[in-house]
């Protein structure tokens, strides 16, 4: 649950471009609605609507002039009139910030005022619109003086920050935003995926291509934004294609110049070891002939690893008949097997056809075998089965060796890995290659225990389906 | 027997030299392609030892010259190119014969021989093994001085194997090669044919590979000698 909530505050955390462009469009709504509230509530702090219509000066003035003789009835016309000023322009209530003033004299007294709360606000000059301070706080205040007697009307509207205030606490500004602004990112939020489409397009092949393929990406946006992108891609796939067959063919190189200095060492101290009859020469001598194995072995395989890796966009598969081929490599090995005192063995079932690339197979094979032929000890026995499981060829190589403990048994693919406890020499470089070959054809390696605790190696390759398997020849 | 030796490495061509030299043959040496050329026109020579990568060209433009002009002379093919394509392209170019360097001293000598043998087999038919003795052309097989009666596909099968004497002979190639449709006559007919073949040469020669194929190691098995 709080990994849950971990991860959900961490997708959020993490930058969205998305994201990114809907706050923007937010904030453009926004700051749009901001400047078209500013501009009237100017509009109207500049020209208050009220403070515009003579009229109502007028009627006042009326009101004031012809009931002066009844101040009781003036005072409730004025009142009454005040009421339905209030309640058109104002919010209908008198004691309120932002509701209009009217203060209406006669000579020097004031005869109505719309409330007391609101001091006595004068203007410099009648019949203009002025801000005017009465009480801590600024008006837009208009005197408008009768022709005829000395009786004077002055209608007063809050200045614009009252206003402001007023709108905000009201929720006038927020409101309308609060509400319309989950309306607007749904289709803002649409449109934005609609326009990323090819975005994601090129990240879709990007994210589908094999570790191995390095061809330039097939979809080619004709958008300018997106162009630049894949011809960057492009060119870096290209870059590391160039530097990986650089890489491949210096190595390849490299590995093939060893073997002749190689070859030298070798056949110089097998000619010396024949010569000599001094037996701690001979074994010396012995000694530097297996070192030279070993390094023969290593460039050997490392040449095999090269050639697996390469893709080989030439090797096409062909059918071949696994138990043909197997017996064909075991029969090639068995001198060393009987050099070492093991004994190969083979079962095997007729016709396995399997689809594949005949060297990197032999190199399977040799390896699988030449392995188990490593770890066994000397009068042990090395079977090979070569059978059919349902859709599978199955191969499985058992040596009556020390086995691999469970806990190494996906390590050893790797390449260079060796078991710690291993006493034996080696690359670490043989089951990398059966691994990457099995990889290559489709196939699973498994490692297990056999009855006796050696090594039972499983090998599963799709099996060919063909009418009649052609016999595969001999070399 | 002059065998012309084609390798640029120093050392290993001169190792090859001294090596093969102990064994008493005769070695001409050369570290180039043109060389080659001239040595071979100015002397007899009974097999050519052939490095591919030559600093003044491809081992392999030697060797189409040489069957182009119809020279019959064995050449065995040293190189550190170990793919099946090189390989094949080169016996498919003429060579008799492909080693991967780096190669053991013994396993170049047996080559070297088994080519020898092959090519002036006139002068020398038969095929002797420990105690065994096959002539090709008259057939005939002497075990420790006796002859003995073979069938034809004994015969054949014991040939077979003397000729790769040491390498295990897959079960595959002797059907294939000995046993015409082989697998109709029955999955055990091999091994009735070798039963046969070990109760007239004697148990210690033919050894089983069991489910691969069979062998007759260069030097007795202490295990068989002693069963």
């Amino acid at each position: 649950m709080m990994q849950a909530l971990a991860q959900r505050w961490k997708n959020w955390k993490q930058p969205s471009l998305m994201r990114r462009l809907l706050l923007a469009q937010m904030g453009v709504v926004a700051l749009l609605w901001t400047m078209a509230v500013a501009l009237l509530l100017y509009d109207s702090y500049e020209d208050p609507e009220l403070l515009k219509y003579d009229k109502i000066f007028q009627t006042v003035l009326a009101i004031s002039q012809n009931m002066a003789d009844h101040p009781d009835k003036q005072q409730e016309t004025l009142a009454a009139f005040d009421a339905a000023l209030l309640e058109t322009v104002g919010d209908g209530d008198a004691a309120s910030d932002s509701s209009p003033v009217m203060q209406v004299w006669q000579g020097d007294r004031l005869i109505y005022r719309s409330t007391a709360a609101v001091p006595v606000i004068l203007n410099s000059a009648p019949n203009r619109i002025e801000t005017v301070k009465a009480g801590n706080r600024e008006w837009r205040a208009r005197t408008l003086v009768s022709a005829t007697t000395d009786t004077r009307v002055m209608l007063a509207e809050p200045s614009v920050w009252r206003l402001t205030v007023t709108v905000m606490y009201r929720g006038y500004y927020l409101l309308p935003l609060v509400i319309s602004l989950p309306f607007l990112i749904f289709p803002a939020w649409l449109s934005v995926r609609l326009a990323l489409r090819p975005w994601r397009q090129v990240s879709k092949e990007t994210a589908e291509r094999g570790p191995a393929d390095l061809t330039p990406l097939s979809y080619t946006p004709p958008h300018k934004e997106l162009q630049p992108l894949v011809q960057s891609i492009n060119s870096l796939l290209q870059r590391v294609r160039d530097s990986t067959s650089r890489e491949r063919s210096l190595i390849a190189d490299a590995a093939h110049e060893l073997r002749t200095p190689l070859a030298a060492m070798r056949v110089n101290v097998e000619a010396l070891k024949e010569q000599s009859t001094d037996e701690g020469q001979r074994e010396l001598m012995g000694n530097l002939l297996r070192s030279n194995d070993r390094a023969a072995r290593l460039v050997g395989q490392l040449l095999q690893l090269m050639r697996s890796d390469a893709v080989s966009d030439n090797a096409l598969p062909v059918m071949l008949s696994l138990d043909g081929l197997v017996q064909d490599r075991l029969a090639m090995i068995e001198g060393l097997a009987s050099a070492r005192g093991i004994e190969l063995e083979l079962v095997c079932e007729d016709r396995v056809p399997v689809l594949g690339e005949r060297e990197s197979l032999v190199s399977m094979i040799d390896n699988l075998v030449n392995n188990a032929i490593k770890y066994s000890p000397s009068g042990s026995t090395v079977v090979v089965h070569v059978a059919h499981e349902g859709p599978h060829a199955l191969l499985t190589v058992a040596d009556q060796g020390p086995g691999i403990p469970a806990a190494l048994r996906e390590r050893v693919f790797d390449r260079f890995f060796r078991n710690p406890d291993q006493t034996q020499s080696g690359s670490g470089l043989g089951l990398a290659i059966v691994k990457s070959v099995i990889d290559r054809h489709g196939g699973e390696v498994t490692l297990g225990e056999t009855a006796e605790g050696g090594l039972l190696v499983t090998v599963r390759l799709p099996l060919a389906m063909a009418e009649a398997p052609q016999p595969m020849l001999c070399s | 027997m002059n065998l012309l030796l084609v390798e640029d490495d120093l050392d290993l061509g001169n190792g090859v030299r001294i090596a093969l030299a102990n064994q008493g043959m005769d070695v001409v040496w050369v570290r180039r392609l043109d060389d080659a050329l001239r040595t071979l026109d100015g002397g007899t020579f009974d097999m050519v030892l052939l490095d591919l990568g030559l600093p003044d060209g491809d081992g392999l433009d030697l060797l189409f010259r040489l069957r182009r002009d119809r020279q019959i002379l064995p050449v065995l093919v040293l190189s550190a190119r170990d793919a099946l394509n090189d390989r094949l392209r080169s016996l498919d170019d003429g060579a008799d014969d492909y080693l991967v360097k780096p190669f053991a001293l013994a396993e170049l000598l047996s080559r070297v021989r088994a080519l020898a043998r092959r090519s002036y087999g006139f002068n020398d038919e038969t095929i002797r093994m420990r105690g065994l003795a096959l002539h090709e052309p008259t057939r005939g097989v002497i075990v420790d001085g006796e002859p003995v009666e073979l069938s034809r596909c004994e015969f054949d099968l014991l040939a077979l194997l003397l000729k790769r004497t040491g390498r295990v002979v897959t079960r595959r190639v002797m059907e294939e090669q000995v046993l015409p449709g082989g697998q109709a006559n029955g999955s055990n007919s091999l091994e009735v044919h070798i039963s046969n073949l070990r109760r007239k040469i004697g148990q210690g020669y033919i050894r089983t590979v069991r489910g691969i194929g069979y062998v007759i190691d260069v030097q007795s098995l202490v295990r068989s000698t002693t069963k």
